[in-house]
């Protein structure tokens, strides 16, 4: 383990790459006041797949990794629904999904609101319409915001949670 | 004699049922009133989601099999209607009544069911586990999947094989690249025509990029579920800067389109460079974590596929390969002149599993040094002929076929087989003896797809 903690002290933080900074900064800025204004300090975060190819929630992952570090914005992703303040909802909502999509979405505490992260959920990305396909999804429930992009990068799905807590 | 896969096509006049094993191919023509077959499950069990998938998609009744339920068609799923007949054209289901399903339960004194998902909570993809348990030990455990299917090979149906790229490459982020080289080598095979070695070389450098990405994540991700995080810290920033330089080299983070004739500028100092860092951190990473007690006492003996349970079951790819099993697509005279080596485990356990990912990115390594080079071959494409194409690739999970029959310059038929098709079906050997905790371990340790396994 020792030579765990000297590798860290010599790499130091890598949060703020240089490229990066700069908008981060703003984001970090913007974002922490207004979770601080609308959720007491901190958002939690419900992520369900209906149907993607992965690559969305690959970008989700993405977002916890040291470059991007989302939990020191205060935005968390929690395992429950009933611990959740946003569904964020990824996916093409497939036949087979789509009740236990809406089941999760009953299982958030109001106030609650669904952000749609991806092509897929609005029919956008190139998938075409089958018979297990039931997208867009905003004809079962009420989207306040989209991410768009095939798939978002982490840094673009950061600023869709920042869009979506300016609407709000 | 390993299986490989059993599908379904559907001709004017009968059904054509192909079985694909290593070294041969089987094809058997039923008619269309009352279509039957025999099972072959008695001898390849994984024989069996292919099977009730077929009766599903085309409602053909397999005589003898033990496991009659339906595979994809869940409980709202209308009954009687076989989407993926000629004749079958709706685009929206209404949902039918609830039948419940019957899952494989053990049932006795003290004996409890706990169902895991279909929604996890991770950010994962949708899978329902039902597992049967006495207090901790896991007696049973049911695997039940086709949450994400989209009916892909429904989509392709009737599209030209040129339009139907953007939606393979989008089947499994994660394989991507893997899809698109079978993708690629089907055109090939199509329109006659080799592939200039350039070219070759500038897509098995991408599909080593991919699996670089994928290995990585894993090798954080597993340590993090027994408990390690810094591990995860530690591989999720290699893995990111492997996504980045997937991103230099194709303008996309999963590299969707990235798989074309036109061969682009690479920066080799600096490819060559990031090589360099990430061996020196694995390295680093290997030394590191290969030296934690607490953690290997995790990894030792938990989830073991043995290898006469992993041949049986058909197991490819990581999982195979950790198992003691020698297959790797990439066996062959073009990979081993690039400094391909084959990496294997005897122990088949989560340990083991997680020593062939960091072998495998080694290699990997090692691999895209021969790969790099400055060049600009473009290659002409002739005309696609009408046929029936196959073909293989080793993604970052195992094994991938694909097969698409072209008439009158349309897909007729399009079926893929992803790797964890087959390494799904034997989880479930796996868990036998070890405790409910072990399984988000052990899940890890496959890193299996859902949506290539759906479709």
């Amino acid at each position: 383990m020792i030579k765990f903690w000297n590798k860290r002290a010599k790499l130091g933080v890598i949060t703020e790459k240089p490229e990066l900074e700069e908008s981060l900064k703003k984001i970090r800025k913007e974002i922490k006041e207004s979770v601080k204004k609308h959720f007491a300090g901190s958002l939690a975060i419900r992520m369900v797949d209906s149907g993607s190819c992965n690559a969305c929630e690959a970008e989700c992952n993405a977002l916890s990794n040291p470059y991007f570090d989302l939990e020191r914005l205060g935005i968390y992703f929690v395992a429950s629904p009933r611990h959740a303040d946003v569904m964020l909802l990824s996916g093409v909502m497939t036949f087979n999904m789509t009740p236990h999509v809406k089941e999760a979405y009953a299982q958030i505490p109001s106030p609650k609101w669904v952000i749609s992260v991806g092509d897929c959920p609005m029919m956008q990305a190139p998938y075409e319409r089958t018979y297990a396909i039931n997208a867009p999804v905003t004809e079962h429930l009420q989207v306040t915001h989209h991410i768009a992009g095939c798939p978002p990068n982490p840094l673009e799905i950061m600023e869709g949670l920042l869009e979506f807590l300016r609407k709000i | 004699m390993r299986f490989i896969a059993r599908f379904c096509k559907e001709k004017s006049e009968c059904f054509e049922i192909i079985t694909i094993y290593d070294e041969h191919s089987e094809k058997e023509e039923i008619s269309k009133e009352n279509p039957s077959i025999k099972t072959i499950t008695k001898k390849n069990p994984a024989g069996i989601w292919f099977e009730r998938k077929m009766h599903d998609d085309f409602g053909i009744i397999i005589k003898d099999a033990f496991d009659k339920r339906p595979l994809v068609h869940q409980e709202r799923f209308p009954k009687d209607i076989h989407p993926l007949r000629k004749d079958f054209t709706q685009h929206k289901l209404q949902e039918a009544p609830y039948l419940p399903y019957k899952y494989e339960e053990i049932r006795g004194d003290g004996v409890f069911q706990v169902a895991v998902g279909p929604i996890h909570a991770g950010i994962i993809e949708p899978g329902h586990f039902q597992f049967s348990q006495a207090g901790e030990n896991m007696l049973h455990l049911e695997v039940r999947h086709f949450y994400t299917h989209k009916g892909i090979e429904k989509m392709l149906e009737g599209k030209r094989l040129e339009d139907a790229k953007p939606i393979i490459e989008r089947i499994s982020g994660n394989e991507s690249i893997a899809y698109q080289i079978c993708y690629r080598d089907i055109y090939l095979q199509a329109t006659k025509q080799e592939l200039p070695l350039s070219l070759q070389k500038r897509h098995a450098l991408l599909l080593e990029i991919e699996r670089t990405i994928h290995h990585l994540t894993d090798v954080g991700f597993i340590p993090n579920d027994a408990g390690f995080g810094a591990a995860l810290s530690f591989a999720s920033k290699l893995s990111e800067e492997a996504r980045r330089k997937m991103r230099e080299l194709t303008g996309h983070r999963f590299g969707f389109g990235a798989v074309s004739f036109e061969n682009s500028f690479i920066d080799i100092d600096g490819f060559n460079e990031w090589l360099n860092d990430l061996e020196k951190s694995l390295d680093f990473f290997e030394d590191w974590i290969m030296d934690i007690p607490s953690l290997w006492d995790r990894f030792d003996t938990t989830g073991i596929l043995s290898l006469k349970q992993a041949v049986k079951y058909a197991s490819v790819g990581v999982v195979a390969r950790a198992s003691g099993i020698k297959i790797d697509r990439r066996a062959n005279p073009f990979y081993l002149e690039h400094g391909f080596r084959m990496v294997n485990e005897e122990s088949g356990d989560v340990g083991a599993r997680f020593k062939v990912r960091l072998g495998e990115l080694k290699n990997s390594i090692e691999m895209m040094r021969h790969f790099l080079e400055e060049d600009d071959t473009v290659l002409e494409v002739a005309k696609i002929c009408d046929g029936e194409y196959q073909s293989f690739c080793e993604s970052s999970m195992g094994e991938l076929f694909m097969s698409i029959d072209i008439k009158d310059g349309v897909i007729e038929r399009f079926f893929a087989r992803d790797p964890s098709f087959m390494n799904w079906q034997a989880v479930h050997i796996m868990m036998q003896k070890d405790i409910i905790a072990d399984f988000p371990l052990i899940n890890k340790s496959c890193d299996l797809s859902y949506a290539g396994n759906d479709l």
